[in-house]
């Protein structure tokens, strides 16, 4: 039994699930942020679309010089506006995701250099107020893969956007809420509790 | 150590590359959390990182396929029992690059992503992952159109197992689509083919000159033939051998059955057609790619009326087919063994370009099939497959792989009765040669089932055996001095004489010494109330018997088949008419290019050094490649002349009746199962018989066995000479002199 090691993975564990529970409400907080902005893309792309359905040739409208385009313009401007924003967004939501992966792999890296001194029944021992190591680093981990899973759709979702297609832009906030996965932040949040204990020791 | 049972992964495990152990397991190879290890399971291995199972159970074993060989990917075993030998601690270095092709959900996906943003995507997903040299990655969790990662090779290459950092460097050597990715596994096991070299060359051919050559075409401005028609009968391998050359070629197919397209809303099938050739589209950007058209004779047949729905189907597929441009560069084969029935616009050039024309096989082909079928059969070193080819004239490769599965099965009928023989022998195919039939015949009229008869047991006709043998027996023996002197084959032979002189048995016997295949048709078989029937089937009949040359077709008593034109009969009778068929079947101008088989060989064009038994089985090959007629009548003065000129019934051989040496022996040959008293003098039995037939003399003898019952009550042993002579005087010759007389008038 080398307790100094266990220990110190102890306060490595300790200081990384109070990040990650930190970095899970930045995160939460800009999805919320990130709805209305994706809703508005969508209603964008819905005003574009209307807009190349309808002939103003043969509307009242064609008074106006060039309002197609002055209009098509104006749309674009606003989708422009709109992406950098989620843009900005994105940004941040990396560097939630990379803050989350380093507190994962700082953990798995002191364990690393820790494994001499370690044996498998140390790492799998558990008491009442402390779940194991290794279950516990497996929970950092799959919050981690979960973060990252959730951070590539959503990137790959804005980044497979295009101009022509404009119903799959129109799609786009329904299919950003439909990445939502619940039960995995559940998940997270079941091994907060498991956790408590332990965070307070 | 006891073994591991495999159970189905945790759901909450699925992309994190676990492999759950139990602690004292883990310990034991020496893993610690998140050690790699590699797990070889049947077919494959899969690379895992190790945990201890959070209910630290041992004898258990879940893993995530994340990082696995492909086939291990597609068809993921469950509930295997794993020793734990199986499983090996592998060291992973950090890897410096790694080359990887990208596999996406949908074409559009790859078409319309910028490969900048495909890279991004897949480094970041790579990272802190487990990697084995040609490996795939399943990146299906992350539920995007990134589907998989096939890991091509590794930096530095002198590991086949890393793991990928962020300072590892990734290079992409191409993006496919999963069905690509699919197609491509499953198109592994290969399939072999014997005879059927030519084809498939000038099949890989037209599939990869296109992709090896592009500019030279395009400059020449040429477009590379895009269908191929396969033609031939059920059973000759078309099917096969597309599959095999899409398999040597590493290219995409799409199948097309016939019946599978068709739907029954108006509308559907046309619809479904549209979809297919779009997915054979879109293939072919990936690769090559062949669109298949299974049993086409059901899929586009000939347009008749004017409303049909199938009329729809089949302009629709003329449109798809022409609306096929350059950028296309999908191979179309179609298959379909009734060629007639296929609407003509489809054969045209620019539709289906080549049609190739595959027969049922001959001598050489049936002999290479043969070894290929054995090849994985564990055959005794005593089957000579030459002969086995020789015996088994008019099979197709699927009679002969039915024969080669009939001979194993044999051979394990044999070993289960605790013989002991492994191997599977001559006897074993010559047994299942009687079950298994060429499906050449299946459903031909002429197909008969004949008890063999031995030369020997016909007793005399010396010479006519001799003649008989010159024009059956002797083109199949010794071909070689045949073509030395520059001989052709006899096209027929007729056997004319009394009746009752053992005609029929002589050519009863010609068939089993050679074994070639036998047809043989009545009056019966062949007319029919329809006019224009018996003609059909009269055709039909040859057309079969080419198909399986060499072959015996056998009319028995052909004048009551067919008349004469001389005889003043009324004209334009089924008589004449089926006189003329014969006519032209016999000696018409060629024969129809569907009826082609094998390759146009020379014998000439051969090479020097090509051993002697090869030379010998082509010869029998050219001078066998016709069928023979052999015709018997007694009633020779009224045939047709143009019958019986040289070219079509050539040897005319005349059957006399049995003179005293004759008679003799075929007392002999009669009385073979007799017990005769020693008193018994065959040779003045066969002086007092003058004018006697052959079937006179068996009735002879058979009336003096039963007067011998009669006479001694049933416990008779021996035949006693007066019993012959009684039975003689009560019997009157079946033959006149006068009758022999007529006969005996030359013919011609």
């Amino acid at each position: 039994m080398s307790k100094p090691g266990v220990a110190s993975l102890h306060e490595a564990l300790q200081k990384s699930f109070q990040g990650l529970e930190n970095n899970q409400k930045i995160w939460t907080s800009l999805l919320a942020e990130c709805v209305p902005l994706l809703e508005s893309l969508g209603n964008l792309a819905e005003q574009s679309k209307a807009l190349s359905n309808v002939q103003l040739s043969i509307t009242p409208l064609r008074v106006f010089p060039d309002l197609e385009d002055r209009l098509r313009f104006k749309l674009q401007e606003a989708m422009d506006t709109v992406l950098v924003k989620l843009n900005e967004k994105m940004s941040s939501f990396q560097s939630v995701r990379d803050a989350i992966t380093n507190h994962v792999s700082g953990v798995v890296q002191l364990y690393e250099q820790l494994t001499d001194s370690l044996d498998l029944n140390c790492v799998t021992e558990r008491s009442a107020t402390a779940p194991s190591i290794a279950d516990m680093m497996e929970w950092l981990q799959d919050a981690g893969r979960h973060y990252q899973r959730q951070f590539m759709k959503r990137k790959l979702l804005l980044q497979t956007l295009r101009p022509d297609d404009l119903t799959l832009m129109e799609s786009a906030p329904g299919r950003w809420k439909s990445l939502a996965s619940q039960s995995a932040e559940d998940n997270i949040t079941d091994a907060f509790f498991k956790v408590s204990f332990f965070m307070e020791s | 150590m006891k073994t591991l049972r495999q159970l189905s992964v945790d759901p909450s495990d699925l992309g994190s590359q676990r492999c759950r152990l139990g602690p004292g397991l883990m310990s034991d190879l020496g893993l610690n959390l998140g050690s790699p290890v590699l797990v070889s399971v049947p077919g494959g291995s899969c690379l895992c990182s190790a945990w201890p199972r959070s209910d630290l159970a041992e004898g258990f074993l879940q893993m995530d396929l994340k990082c696995s060989s492909p086939s291990v990917m597609l068809h993921p075993h469950s509930h295997l029992h794993l020793e734990p030998g199986q499983l090996t601690p592998v060291s992973c270095p950090k890897l410096k690059g790694v080359k990887i092709t990208v596999v996406v959900q949908s074409v559009d996906f790859k078409k319309y992503t910028p490969s900048r943003i495909i890279h991004e995507h897949v480094k970041d997903v790579l990272k802190g992952v487990y990697v084995h040299e040609k490996h795939v990655i399943n990146l299906e969790d992350f539920d995007t159109e990134i589907r998989f990662v096939i890991i091509e090779s590794l930096n530095p290459d002198c590991t086949s197992t890393g793991l990928i950092t962020s300072k590892t460097g990734v290079e992409i050597c191409g993006i496919q689509t999963v069905r690509h990715f699919r197609s491509h596994l499953q198109d592994r096991p290969q399939v072999t083919l014997g005879g059927l070299e030519e084809v498939s060359a000038s099949m890989r051919e037209m599939l990869q000159l296109p992709l090896l050559y592009p500019n030279t075409l395009n400059s020449l401005g040429v477009s590379c033939p895009r269908g191929v028609l396969l033609v031939g009968p059920p059973g000759v391998g078309k099917t096969l051998l597309v599959h095999k050359v899409v398999g040597e070629v590493g290219a995409s197919l799409v199948v097309v059955k016939g019946p599978e397209v068709v739907g029954s809303r108006p509308g559907e099938s046309e619809e479904k057609l549209r979809a297919v050739f779009k997915r054979a589209r879109s293939e072919a950007v990936e690769g090559p790619c062949v669109l298949f058209l299974d049993e086409l004779d059901s899929l586009c047949p000939r347009r008749t009326g004017s409303s049909s729905p199938e009329n729809r189907l089949v302009a629709q597929l003329l449109t798809l087919m022409d609306g096929m441009d350059q950028s296309d560069r999908f191979l179309m084969v179609g298959a379909t063994n009734r060629p007639d029935s296929l609407d003509s616009a489809l054969r045209r050039p620019g539709r289906f370009d080549r049609e190739v024309i595959i027969g049922a096989p001959t001598l050489q082909q049936r002999k290479s099939i043969l070894s290929v079928l054995c090849a994985t059969v564990p055959v005794c070193p005593s089957v000579d497959m030459t002969e086995l080819a020789q015996r088994t004239s008019g099979y197709v490769g699927a009679d002969l792989s039915a024969l080669c599965r009939e001979a194993a099965m044999n051979a394990i009928r044999e070993n289960s009765k605790g013989s002991g023989v492994k191997l599977v022998s001559m006897h074993h195919f010559q047994e299942a040669l009687k079950v298994v039939r060429p499906s050449c015949l299946r459903s031909s009229l002429g197909r008969t089932e004949l008890s063999p008869v031995s030369w020997e047991q016909i007793g005399g006709l010396d010479d006519v055996k001799l003649k008989l043998r010159q024009s059956i027996e002797w083109p199949m023996i010794y071909p070689e001095a045949f073509i030395r002197l520059g001989l052709n084959c006899p096209r027929g032979v007729l056997l004319y004489g009394p009746p009752g002189c053992a005609k029929t048995t002589l050519v009863r016997a010609a068939a089993s010494s050679s074994h070639c295949s036998f047809l043989s048709v009545s009056g019966a078989d062949l007319y029919s109330p329809y006019v224009g029937d018996s003609e059909k089937a009269l055709a039909q009949l040859f057309r079969q018997a080419r198909a399986c040359a060499p072959c015996i077709l056998f009319l028995d008593e052909i004048d009551s088949l067919i008349g004469s034109r001389s005889t003043g009969q009324t004209s334009n009778s089924v008589h004449t008419r089926l006189l003329s068929v014969l006519l032209n079947e016999m000696d018409g101008v060629g024969l129809k290019t569907l009826e082609r088989r094998g390759n146009e060989k020379i014998l000439q064009a051969e090479g020097v050094e090509e051993n002697h038994t090869h030379e010998k089985l082509d010869c029998q090959e050219v001078s066998n490649k016709d069928v023979m007629v052999v015709a018997a009548t007694n009633r020779p003065d009224s045939l047709d002349s143009a019958l019986l000129r040289p070219g079509r019934l050539d040897h005319i051989i005349y059957v006399p009746p049995p003179d005293k040496q004759a008679r003799h022996a075929i007392l002999k040959a009669c009385t073979h199962s007799m017990p005769l008293a020693a008193d018994v003098n065959l040779e003045e039995l066969a002086a007092q018989t003058g004018l006697y037939s052959g079937a006179d003399l068996g009735n002879l003898c058979k009336e003096a066995a039963l007067l011998a019952l009669q006479c001694e009550n049933m416990e008779a042993s021996v035949i006693k000479h007066t019993y012959f002579l009684q039975s003689l005087h009560k019997m009157s010759p079946s033959l006149t002199a006068q009758q022999i007389h007529t006969y005996q008038t030359p013919l011609r």
